[in-house]
């Protein structure tokens, strides 16, 4: 069976599992930017929360099914169409052959993820079938979807209808409240974030956002030598404009790593838009681990094999 | 004799670094970890080592406890053989695109900062910024060079980019903001390789200009 993209909305890419252990290498992890809203697609079309999926950056985006198919589509809130008729997001679809299903523009979020019943062909580069546009790996060929790619589904058994439970529908809001840990680079004077609220630019990729607002200006010789940064890395450059770094973001980096948004709250960088507000909230190490284990807590029992 | 003791903070809420400074000391501590489970990434910075846990399988204390109880051992893990490249390279005109005006600023002929560059070792600092983009270090230091006010959109694989004491090597075809002098010929990322890096960081590196067609 085929899917044929009609539109691919602002950036289609596949995405999968991230890449690991190679970031000495300069090789950043890559994979969906919210995993959370990944794995819930996945998991309603039967899939493990790693397989691949379709990122789609904002929509609108559309595609043709030449044969019957099932489908989900969760992350940034949009309207669908299935076959033209008005679909909810977070359940199991079935797109009839040669039918369409679209995908309207994202009202709140940035990203929205459609997975298919049946093995989506994906380019396995270093352990990973993400697409990492920049070097060009994994996905197709490495590069991002367009208008008139096909996609060789291959056939899979039915899977029953599933709708996402309730409490596992993040709210995708235009106000977003980040814990945070101190990053290495921290400056004393730091309580300002407590406070402050912060805006998402226009800036903004699968590499990082840029985040506007009182960020202290630390001047130029803030500036430091290169140290290892990771996704959910706040740098704030010597003018006082902060980066948040998503999976394609470079692997070091020479701008103060100020704060952490600490691992359980990382998968909801993936869906600020430019205009979103951002708040910080500084939480102590034992505090980060216990909202990891709180937040995991509450995915493990819908998605047992995904890992915040 | 004691192993040398190092200050480790926290890098954000799953991640440990190693306050090292400079050097070799990176390198073999890099290859040391690598010999233990349980570190997600080793990732070498210029004056560090930046190690990776996974949250869910133990607190950032005990990873903590775990990293010093690894680094009493650092000398256990006998030094991988330093590698040693050569590689051919084409200088100036469109493979160095930046040379003709370095030269012209530093006083220089295109020839003398050739015969600069190929009289050297330089070694892999790290690895970073792109995948397999390779900071070496040893550019002598009167090559004085800094990074271009607009920086390119794209810069061809391989190129050689000049900034005070370092040479930067693109192992992708990509963005770039240092003064791009040559190209290597080898490719530095081939993904057909089952590595596909040819650097690695502690590699020793030699570029000359390959001989005329």
């Amino acid at each position: 069976m085929t899917l044929r993209i009609l539109e691919p909305g602002v950036q289609c890419t596949v995405q999968a599992a991230p890449r690991k252990g190679l970031r000495h290498a300069g090789v950043p992890a890559s994979g969906p930017a919210d995993p959370v809203s990944m794995a819930l697609a996945n998991r309603l079309v039967g899939k493990p929360s790693g397989a691949a999926c379709l990122e789609i950056a904002f929509g609108p985006a559309s595609f043709r099914a030449a044969d019957a198919v099932q489908v989900a589509v969760t992350g940034a809130i949009a309207d669908l169409q299935a076959g033209g008729l008005a679909s909810p997001m977070h359940a199991t679809l079935s797109i009839a052959s040669g039918e369409t299903l679209a995908i309207g523009p994202a009202h709140t979020g940035a990203r929205l993820y459609l997975a298919v019943a049946g093995h989506l062909p994906a380019e396995d580069f270093l352990g990973s079938a993400s697409t990492y546009l920049p070097a060009r790996i994994g996905g197709r060929e490495g590069r991002a979807l367009q208008k008139g790619d096909v996609l060789q589904i291959s056939a899979a058994s039915p899977v029953p209808q599933l709708t996402t439970p309730e409490a596992l529908k993040l709210p995708t809001a235009a106000a977003y409240a980040l814990r945070v840990v101190a990053g290495p680079d921290m400056p004393d004077s730091a309580d300002t974030f407590a406070s402050a609220v912060f805006h998402v630019t226009p800036r903004l990729s699968r590499m990082g956002v840029e985040i506007d607002g009182d960020f202290p200006a630390l001047g130029a010789s803030s500036l430091r030598p290169s140290s290892a940064v990771f996704p959910g890395a706040l740098q704030v450059t010597p003018q006082g404009r902060g980066f948040l770094l998503l999976p394609d973001g470079q692997t070091t980096g020479g701008y103060p790593h100020v704060l952490q948004v600490i691992r359980a709250d990382r998968h909801l960088l993936g869906q600020l838009r430019p205009g979103d507000s951002v708040r910080f909230l500084l939480r102590t190490q034992a505090q980060a681990e216990e909202a990891l284990l709180a937040k995991q807590a509450l995915l493990q029992a819908w998605l047992p094999d995904f890992r915040l | 004799m004691t192993a040398p003791r190092f200050e480790v903070v926290a890098c954000g809420d799953d991640a440990l670094r190693i306050l090292c400074g400079a050097g070799d000391i990176r390198h073999a501590l890099a290859e040391h970890l690598s010999t233990f489970s349980g570190w997600t990434e080793i990732v070498p910075g210029k004056l560090d080592l930046t190690v990776g846990f996974d949250p869910h399988a133990e607190r950032l204390g005990d990873a903590q406890v775990r990293l010093g109880v690894a680094l009493q051992t650092l000398g256990a893990t006998p030094p991988r053989g330093r590698r040693r490249h050569v590689l051919d390279a084409v200088f100036g005109g469109e493979a160095g695109p930046d040379l003709a005006a370095l030269a012209a600023r530093l006083g220089k002929t295109e020839e003398q900062i050739i015969h600069t560059l190929e009289h050297q070792t330089f070694r892999v600092d790290m690895l970073g910024f792109t995948p397999g983009f390779a900071y070496l270090t040893g550019l002598d230091s009167a090559l004085v060079s800094e990074r271009l006010a607009n920086p390119r959109a794209r810069v061809a694989a391989g190129s050689i980019g000049l900034i005070t004491g370092q040479v930067g090597l693109y192992a992708l075809e990509g963005p770039g903001g240092w003064p791009i002098v040559g190209r290597v010929l080898a490719p530095l990322f081939d993904r057909a390789r089952t590595d596909p890096f040819l650097m690695a960081p502690g590699d020793e590196v030699v570029i000359r200009q390959a001989a005329p067609p």
